[in-house]
């Protein structure tokens, strides 16, 4: 009787055994037909989704939309010609207004999908943001600012531009050499972000063409009225004037240096970032004749650069494209260039190889086709991205002289 | 925890803490704008420690606190029962001597601002046990004689000083007491950001933070507390056509609701009615 109860509960376990080991044996085969169906299913991209922060609103919400133009010009060129790899690309804005805390959270959000990114556009959300995308990495495309910050944060950044006090010296010495007369400049200099370096690098080129810095007097960020100002750098006896602040209030210290008796124009030097919209709306025909450095040349006789110069005027009342606004529609070409060129695939299980991918490919681009010229990187620093010096006349800038900084 | 949710919540947490920070000197009518002057200077201070001296950022921020409460101390002899608007300037003008000294010091990064400030782990945590600390000692200050005696100096001074307050003191003691909170909050801020910016600490923190303050509700310390994460949160979830109008919205949603409840969202009717309720949910 016992022996019987004993063979039943035996059976019994048997039969659970066996149960559980054809349960697992199904289980296993399921889930590695559905691991093979997986991998032989490949991922296709149905849209490359380029995320941009931005500032859309706030203070330079006006430098944001014509960045965001160029970006979404680029999207739409790309997409017109067939897209990337046959996958249509699309530039999504994201406003990051001017506000790191904004920023932090928005980029925190990219890191877990975007395969690639562009912005931040301002200097204070790039530093609070930029940190993110380094430690998830992100690679992001921050072409509005200086060599200085986008360094801090390789090789995640890109820098759009070669070290400041390499790239500027030779456009302020080749402006110099145009007035061997001239002896003493003033320096008017906003102490804002990058600009205060900026205005050491002028000082060097300056040097080298043999003239003497007598003075560099402060712009406060947020002066309106500029007499004073002016009053100072005049006291000084320059024969010549450089700028490195802000477009408007450039403009206006212009007016008032005009209304104290300053004639030549030819002998005040703009620097670039005041190469903006409001320089010309603001400054109006006072500014003519005065000379302005910039990266790219409106002048040039290309189609493709007509296109673009017809269609920004199409779109924004007659303007001509301002300074920047190549900056995100170059990017958004080499990020094509790089997908096409790496074989990405945007599969998100790949995210992070295919991030690197990218990140390198374009930090070491050759020959990169802008809009302007072509470019060659080394480690995410632009080798051979030319200065132009201009002279402004009745709002257009005339090319003066070319100039390539010489590389490390 | 997904690193958005992270960054909402880091920021969060500085936003109720430097809510309160203007919360407290309000309490006796004080716009004490000069936690957000504290907040830069114990933020570099404490990311320049910790990125020169190798300081760790338990002394970062004690340091931080320390030079806060200390600065606005200093300064609360002079204006610890000055009128408003007497607070206001000095708290202006503290925010610009210390934004142009930081822009006008090479050794703290000028314009160029500040890299490098180490991660420190959990520091999410250390930042909400902060909230809950400081949240604890504004309710016990709240429902105390001191705590009471700031109402009634809000209210009228001279009633205030009738009843024996020492006015100056009560101000002194509130303005040093946001001052160590704008300093941890400053050291909070460097830490989680990573990297400072002179930018960072603008007249913008001011109106962001006077809009949580008095949208929700200055009379109680549970207003900030409501209105920070919910007004910092509402543009990061709003679709991206519509974020841009956010200003607008901010705008709009303040002018209705210091329309219908000037005293802000949360008062102390409101706390009273909720506890009754409470109560009469207990008993049943």
């Amino acid at each position: 009787m016992e022996m019987k109860i004993n063979k039943g509960v035996h059976m019994k376990k048997i039969l659970v055994i066996t149960m559980m080991i054809l349960l697992l044996s199904v289980g296993s085969i399921w889930a590695a037909g559905q691991k093979d169906e997986a991998v032989a299913k490949k991922f296709v991209a149905t849209e490359w989704e380029i995320p941009f922060l931005n500032c859309l609103t706030g203070p330079i919400a006006s430098i944001g939309e014509y960045l965001e133009w160029g970006a979404e010009r680029a999207a739409w060129e790309i997409n017109q010609a067939g897209g990337i790899n046959g996958v249509p690309v699309k530039v999504t804005g994201i406003d990051t207004a001017m506000s790191p805390e904004t920023g932090t959270v928005e980029m925190a959000k990219l890191t877990e999908t975007a395969l690639v990114a562009m912005g931040p556009v301002p200097e204070p959300v790039i530093m609070a943001a930029m940190p993110i995308a380094v430690r998830s990495g992100l690679y992001s495309f921050t072409a509005t600012t200086s060599y200085e910050y986008a360094m801090k944060f390789f090789p995640w950044s890109i820098s759009w531009f070669s070290p400041t006090d390499e790239k500027l010296p030779p456009v302020v010495t080749a402006w110099a050499k145009k007035h061997p007369e001239m002896k003493n400049v003033v320096q008017f200099v906003e102490n804002y972000g990058a600009w205060p370096g900026m205005a050491k690098a002028h000082e060097i080129g300056l040097e080298a063409a043999g003239v003497n810095v007598l003075k560099e007097v402060e712009v406060p960020g947020d002066a309106v009225t500029f007499g004073s100002l002016v009053v100072k750098a005049l006291a000084e006896k320059p024969d010549g004037i450089v700028f490195a602040a802000n477009a408007e209030k450039v403009a206006k210290i212009i007016l008032e240096l005009q209304s104290r008796g300053w004639k030549d124009n030819s002998k005040i030097l703009i620097f670039s970032s005041a190469d903006d919209g409001a320089l010309y709306t603001t400054g109006g025909s006072n500014i003519n004749g005065v000379m302005i450095y910039n990266y790219v040349d409106p002048g040039l006789d290309t189609p493709r650069w007509q296109a673009f110069r017809e269609a920004f005027k199409a779109d924004h009342d007659g303007m001509e494209p301002f300074s920047l606004s190549p900056n995100y529609y170059d990017a958004v070409y080499m990020i094509k260039q790089a997908i096409e060129a790496t074989g990405v695939t945007g599969d998100p299980s790949k995210l992070k190889e295919e991030r690197i991918l990218i990140r390198d490919y374009c930090n070491n681009i050759q020959n990169f086709e802008g809009l302007f010229f072509n470019w060659s990187n080394k480690d995410g620093v632009p080798q051979d991205k030319p200065l132009f010096l201009f002279q402004i006349e009745n709002g257009q800038k005339v090319l003066v002289e070319k100039v390539i900084p010489g590389n490390k | 925890m997904s690193l958005p949710l992270y960054y909402y919540l880091a920021i969060a947490s500085i936003y109720i803490l430097m809510t309160w920070a203007l919360y407290l000197p309000y309490r006796v009518a004080h716009l004490h704008f000069m936690v957000v002057a504290n907040m830069a200077i114990s933020g570099y201070f404490g990311g320049y420690a910790a990125t020169q001296w190798g300081w760790s950022f338990g002394a970062a921020l004690l340091a931080g606190m320390l030079i806060g409460a200390i600065l606005s101390w200093l300064v609360s002899f002079g204006i610890g029962d000055a009128p408003t608007f007497a607070v206001v300037i000095v708290g202006f003008t503290f925010i610009y001597i210390t934004k142009t000294t930081i822009e006008n010091w090479d050794a703290v990064g000028g314009t160029m601002g500040m890299f490098g400030i180490p991660m420190v782990k959990n520091l999410l945590l250390y930042a909400y046990i902060f909230v809950v600390i400081t949240g604890f000692f504004i309710y016990r200050f709240d429902h105390s004689r001191l705590g009471r005696a700031a109402s009634a100096m809000f209210v009228d001074k001279d009633l205030a000083i009738s009843f024996g307050v020492n006015t100056k003191h009560l101000g002194m003691f509130l303005q040093t007491w946001a001052g160590a909170i704008g300093g941890v909050c400053g050291v909070f801020y460097a830490f989680f950001m990573n990297s400072l910016f002179p930018d960072f600490f603008t007249f913008q923190i001011i109106g962001t933070t006077m809009t949580m303050l008095f949208l929700g509700g200055y009379t109680t310390m549970w207003g900030p507390l409501l209105a920070a994460p919910l007004l910092w949160g509402l543009p990061l979830i709003l679709p991206t056509e519509i974020a841009s109008w956010r200003q607008i919205i901010y705008g709009v949603i303040l002018i209705v609701i210091l329309l219908l409840r000037p005293e802000g969202v949360v008062t102390r009717q409101l706390i009273r009615k909720i506890q009754v309720k409470l109560k009469l949910i207990k008993v049943a």
